[in-house]
């Protein structure tokens, strides 16, 4: 069937991105095995490492998994990253003025990121449906404006007592930092995990088994028939913006109540677009970005180690990771264009 | 010179748009081609002129084989292609739309185009301002700019696909004297239309086109009886159904006037009654989808009454008409029907009237198992809309039409099926009238028009030309109306 | 459709080959970071004489090569390296969370520290958080935070519970104050224009030297005081961020647009000296003053009036050397330049390269000016000094204290523009 072809096609590609990163090793000098190993080792190798790439893999797939709502719409969420900024910000605003004990703080945080993120989700929705500005540039625009906001106030406003500098606002209270569970003599970000695994399951239940998640897919494959049967698609656009941008907004909860525990002007990390790649990785399916996007974190968590140990640019990783999503899209449009004739047969309009 | 077509096979799948079609035109010959709607001829044309790859065949021109891989290619071999909308940049001016695809590698500066453009166009009889902007030229002299640009590009054949569309008549004239001035000069002009008064008007031979093979091949002038006939072929039908007792009307329209892209309908005026089954006949782009439009809420009239069960719904939109119990099956069945990548069940789904949040799939697929037997589809409920033959997807759309439907608006309702399924799938529609349900459907089926409708309405250039009851005339007469005469 | 969907995976094609390309122009640098000295380079005779074997790892918030404040710290580390020994630097750079967004200053500190280092240095005031964090962590491996303040038992943000972190810090003011200087020798229109990038008590500090300077060198030069203008327009941040920040290059226009001739620069990259090199070159008389690396003329030499940078080597070596000792301190230094020989790169923390544009009179007087400050004749921190607002800064005759200058609130009086943001 198609479907076996289609993965026969992504592990070739990926096979092959693996092989084409292998000559670049060889080709700088570097010792290719060993670089792959310290990969490994720098991201998975202890108990420490493993929850360094867990913290980093939580905000990254509620990206996603925001993301694969947006595309079921046949929406391109560019504006993902400033999503999660706003939802940071607005995380932040939480934590350093509500005061309280840590139950009543971190789900008010949680709930202000997702506030965040579907207001500068829907601003972009109803760029487009009431202004028909398309999500890719309504997007784009309020990634800068978000990004703009974020510099403002952690330089502004929001600046630092003593030195006033680009680190980040004051580091919120304890109250608001996400609480960890130590085990094995590491901190383990429970809760941004289970965030990230519940948003996987929800949006999985979401798009499998509900009438708006199937309304959701055929406005995304086919919104003009979507609209003859009766289906409200502006509605369903809207929708689909306000569960991505909230998941991103979670997502911008916990760069900031678990990770950076201050709003730093980069707080994305730019978490959104490596979250888009990371979709288009999956074929747009939820179960396949939870393991994807740990790959990619690990690739990058890891890659500091090559830069320490061997001396090699930690870029490599960054390298590696385009690599293989070039190979995995040319090797599923090559699967699309040679399909078994017999399979799918073709009419022209 | 000489264009010779040979054995020319092109398939879309199971459809044979074109089943080795092979003629020959002599140059300096104006050339019609004849044929219904789906015929093959626009892709015949569309092979000529490099859009598409035959899957066999040759185009010849001059005793040399082209090979046509793009238009390019076409141009380069010198043939031109004159689409129905002239492909010109409507923000440039004149002289740039002219200067867009230059011959030669090297350009040409600014001046020397401007003295191309003059030598050209004079030569032909048009005149331009060159700083105008393309955008503010009407359709024929848009027309006769790209005309001036395929002839310096070379042109030794010219392709007119439906020229006269949305064209004045003295427009039409004019381009009629250049259309015979190029013939004279020793081009080969092919006239693709459906208009028989043109056709008679102007060319000196014609190749009549049907169901993708020659049926007909003659030098002008020939009886037009012999043209309709060939074009449609010989239609004798009885009447297929009972006549209901007929309601009030259900559709009013009056005075109604609707304009979309080129269509323009003035002044409408029709009443169905309820239980009445209506035909509408023309060749496509007359006016019938923009009617049906209308009366689905897709397009707003620009002036008049249309009334939907005694209630005003020309300010009414799409959902206030689904609501109303209005449903439109238009002819895109994968544009504007299904959508692709969704499966059988799930177009049930989405169609129900059952809108609980969580979808039950075990219900649902049974649901959709009977569906699939009722109408005979053949595929699974899990089978995607794309994977489906186009008859199949008609079914499927046919299906989905929902239980309780006051006005029942269709597109070519069984295009692509069989003569047994379009049998079954009219006796589930015509039992519908017996809940007072009105249908009104386009077709280009003179058979299909004849043996369902109660009347007909024949539409010629964005006018109702005529209305006729299906049991007063017969396939010829209905062949003339749509080619725009009336039979003396 | 079928169109749609092809532009829309055009789309994705070119963002990520964007993200390819800039992938690996960032790495085809093809730097090494771990370098070990001895291999053909002398070491300095200052160094110990017996080899060690010591390991100090360098943080860098920006690329080791860029031409400015990390490549600073870059250098300075392989001077330890080239002076000592065994010494052996591990480095990782752009440590900041849009670079490195899943790594954290402790993370890197935790891996350096397993890989044997013994001294760890974080080179940016962004780092506070993570270094102090870090050296909570490991209360055994002497830190240093440079340009912080964390170990001042006067300052405002002392953390007397990290007995391991010191800080260095270079007086800055005073390679800004001769920056002033070579400002007002030159102007001719008597208006000077300060680059700035965002609003701190550091920023506001540098600004307010060169004002000083120029307000100094344009009196001692016969003008009128009065006749003398300084504005200062804040781009907000340390270098463009395209829709975040001002533009510079549009920032410096307009500066020279209004009438200023010349434009001191505090960001971290050269727009200022780039637009005054162009100006110049379609006939304008204009120069400007860049910032941080002693390189950075190299832009447009024949616009530029020179330079003050960092010189990090002197102060790196005597800490690494005292570590080797065991005997480090969590010290707050804030060095200045040694006066014998300013730009003695074994010795002095600041520097100052005088350009190719800087006519010969006013080098002349400029380095009559540098005299003064280095025999302590010229103090410009000194009263009376009032803030922009008008409230007092110095009293009459007071000279600033450490304090004072370190945590300046507002801009001076005479200086235009924003003082906080």
């Amino acid at each position: 069937m198609n479907l076996s072809r289609t993965a026969m096609a992504t592990v070739v590609a990926f096979i092959a991105a693996l092989g084409v990163g292998i000559l670049l090793l060889l080709a700088v000098g570097a010792p290719p095995f060993e670089t792959l190993g310290l990969l490994v080792e720098g991201s998975l190798g202890s108990a420490s490492k493993i929850s360094i790439t867990l913290l980093a893999w939580s905000p990254l797939v509620l990206a996603a998994a925001g993301l694969v709502v947006t595309f079921a719409a046949g929406l391109w969420n560019i504006g993902v990253e400033g999503q999660i900024i706003m939802g940071a910000i607005a995380a932040t605003w939480v934590a350093r003025t509500i005061e309280g004990p840590g139950w009543v703080v971190i789900p008010l945080t949680i709930v202000a990121g997702v506030v965040g993120g579907v207001v500068w989700a829907l601003l972009v929705g109803v760029l487009k449906t009431r202004g028909h500005v398309h999500e890719i540039f309504g997007g784009l625009g309020l990634d800068f404006v978000a990004a703009g906001l974020a510099t403002y106030l952690v330089i502004g406003p929001w600046s630092r007592t003593g030195v006033a500098s680009t680190s980040g606002t004051d580091i919120f209270p304890e109250e608001a930092w996400m609480p960890t569970i130590d085990a094995l003599g590491v901190e383990w970000p429970v809760i941004p995990v289970l965030l990230g695994i519940t948003s996987v399951v929800l949006v999985w239940l979401l798009l499998k088994g509900t009438l708006f998640g199937l309304r959701l897919k055929a406005v995304g494959n086919n919104a003009y028939s979507s609209y003859l049967m009766g289906i409200p698609t502006d509605r369903y656009i809207l929708g689909a913006f306000a569960i991505g941008g909230g998941l991103a907004g979670i997502a911008g909860t916990v760069q900031v109540t678990a990770f950076h525990h201050k709003l730093v002007p980069a707080v994305s990390g730019g978490y959104g677009f490596l979250a888009i790649l990371v979709v288009l990785l999956a074929g747009f399916s939820a179960v396949a970005i939870a393991p994807i996007a740990l790959f990619f974190v690990a690739i990058s968590v890891g890659s500091t180690q090559i830069d320490l140990r061997l001396g090699l640019d930690s870029a490599f990783g960054g390298v590696l990771q385009g690599i293989i999503v070039l190979f995995v899209l040319f090797a599923g449009g090559w699967a699309a264009k040679h399909p078994n004739s017999s399979l799918t047969p073709q009419e022209e309009p | 010179m000489a264009l010779e077509i040979r054995d020319i096979y092109k398939h879309f799948g199971p459809v044979r748009a074109n089943d080795g079609i092979s003629f020959t035109v002599q140059e300096g010959s104006l050339h019609g081609i004849l044929g219904e709607n789906g015929a093959g001829k626009s892709t015949l044309m569309k092979i000529l002129s490099g859009f598409y790859g035959a899957d066999s065949g040759a185009v010849i021109l001059n005793g040399e084989v082209l090979e046509l891989g793009s238009p390019a290619d076409a141009i380069d071999a010198g043939i031109g292609m004159l689409h129905q909308d002239p492909l010109v940049f409507l923000p440039l001016t004149v002289l740039d739309n002219f200067a867009l695809g230059s011959p030669g590698p090297i350009p040409l500066d600014r001046s020397e185009i401007l003295e191309e453009l003059n030598r050209v166009s004079s030569g032909l009889g048009f005149e331009f301002d060159p700083s105008r902007l393309a955008g503010s030229l009407t359709i024929g002299e848009r027309q006769q700019l790209a005309i001036t640009r395929l002839m310096w590009l070379g042109a030794k054949v010219l392709i007119f696909d439906e020229p006269t569309t949305g064209i004045s008549a003295t427009q039409r004239l004019q381009l009629f004297a250049t259309l015979r001035k190029l013939a004279e000069n020793g081009l080969i002009v092919l006239f693709v239309s459906h208009k028989l008064e043109e056709v008679e008007d102007l060319c000196d031979s014609v190749t009549i086109i049907r169901q993708g093979r020659v049926v007909f091949e003659a030098e002008m002038p020939v009886p037009p009886e012999t043209l309709v006939e060939k074009m449609f072929g010989k239609v004798f039908v009885e009447q297929g159904h009972d006549a209901v007792p007929l309601g009030d009307a259900l559709l009013r329209l009056s005075g109604t006037v609707l304009t979309e892209g080129t269509t323009h309908i003035k002044d409408l005026n029709m009443d169905v009654a309820a239980g009445e089954v209506i035909g509408l006949a023309g060749l496509e782009g007359s006016g019938q989808r923009a009617l049906l439009r209308a009366c689905s809420g897709l397009l707003e009239p620009k002036a008049g009454v249309l009334s939907i069960d005694g209630k005003d719904m020309s300010k009414a939109s799409y959902r206030d008409h689904l609501a109303a119990g209005v449903h439109y099956l238009p002819a895109g069945r994968l544009e504007e029907g299904l959508v692709h990548g969704i499966s059988i069940t799930e177009h049930f789904v989405l169609t129900s009237e059952d809108k609980s949040f969580f979808i039950d799939w075990k219900a649902a697929e049974k649901e959709a198992e009977s569906e699939i037997g009722d109408y005979s589809i053949k595929g699974d409920p899990g089978s995607h809309a794309e994977g489906l033959s186009g008859g199949n997807q008609q079914r499927l759309l046919l299906a989905m039409i929902p239980d309780a439907v006051k006005l029942l608006l269709l597109e070519h309702p069984t295009r692509g099926l069989d003569v047994e399924s379009a049998a079954y799938v009219w006796t589930r529609l015509l039992d519908r009238r017996l809940e007072g349900t009105s249908i009104v459907f386009a077709s280009a089926d003179l058979d299909e028009l004849l043996r369902y409708s109660d009347r007909i309405v024949v539409f010629f250039g964005g006018e109702v030309f005529a209305v006729r009851n299906a049991s007063d005339i017969d396939g010829e007469e209905l062949g003339y109306l749509i080619g725009g005469k009336q039979r003396v | 459709m079928t169109r749609g969907r092809r532009s829309i995976r055009l789309l994705v094609l070119i963002a990520v080959l964007a993200i390819v390309a800039a992938a690996c122009s960032s790495s085809s640098d093809d730097t090494t970071t771990t370098t070990t000295a001895g291999d053909g380079e002398a070491a300095v005779t200052t160094s110990p004489a017996q080899e060690v074997d010591f390991t100090f790892g360098m943080i860098l918030v920006g690329p080791e090569n860029d031409r400015g404040w990390s490549q600073a710290h870059f250098e300075a580390g392989k001077y330890v390296e080239a002076n000592i020994p065994g010494a052996t630097m591990i480095s990782l750079d752009t440590v900041n969370s849009a670079d490195r967004p899943e790594t954290s200053v402790e993370q890197v500190v935790d891996d350096m520290i397993e890989q044997g280092a013994q001294m760890i240095f974080a080179t940016s005031d962004d780092m506070r958080d993570g270094i102090e964090a870090a050296a909570a962590a490991h209360p055994d491996v002497p830190m240093i935070w440079s340009s912080g303040d964390s170990a001042w038992s006067e300052g405002e943000a002392y953390r007397a519970d990290l007995s391991n972190l010191g800080n260095i810090m270079g007086r800055m003011y005073f390679g800004k104050e001769i920056a002033g200087c070579a400002a007002a020798l030159t102007s001719e229109t008597g208006k000077i224009s300060y680059l700035g990038p965002l609003i701190n008590d550091e920023t506001r500090r540098l600004a307010s030297s060169v004002y000083l300077g120029a307000q100094k060198c344009w009196a001692d030069a016969g003008n009128d005081p009065a006749e003398l203008s300084f504005e200062v327009n804040w781009i907000g941040f340390w270098f463009n961020i395209p829709g975040v920040t001002l533009d510079p290059t549009e920032v410096t226009n307009a500066f020279f647009d209004g009438g200023a001739d010349v434009v001191v620069s505090g960001i971290d990259t050269t727009e200022a000296l780039i637009v005054a090199g162009q100006r110049a070159d379609a006939g304008e008389s204009v120069w400007a003053i860049p910032y941080d690396f002693a390189g950075a003329c190299s832009e447009a030499p024949d616009s530029c009036l020179g330079v003050p940078y960092f010189n990090w080597g002197p102060s790196y070596l005597d800490v690494v050397t005292s570590a080797i000792a065991g005997s480090v301190s969590a010290d707050f230094q804030w060095i200045g330049p040694d006066w014998s020989d300013i730009n003695d790169i074994d010795s002095s923390m600041i520097g100052w390269i005088t350009g190719d544009a800087l006519a010969d009179d006013a080098s002349a007087a400029l380095d009559e000016f540098v005299s003064g400050l280095a025999d302590g004749s010229i103090n410009l921190f000194t009263g009376p000094l009032n803030y922009q607002d008008g409230s007092p800064f110095l009293g009459d005759g007071e000279a600033g204290t450490d304090l004072q200058l370190w945590y300046m609130k507002q801009l001076l009086e005479g200086m235009e523009g924003a003082s906080s943001s």
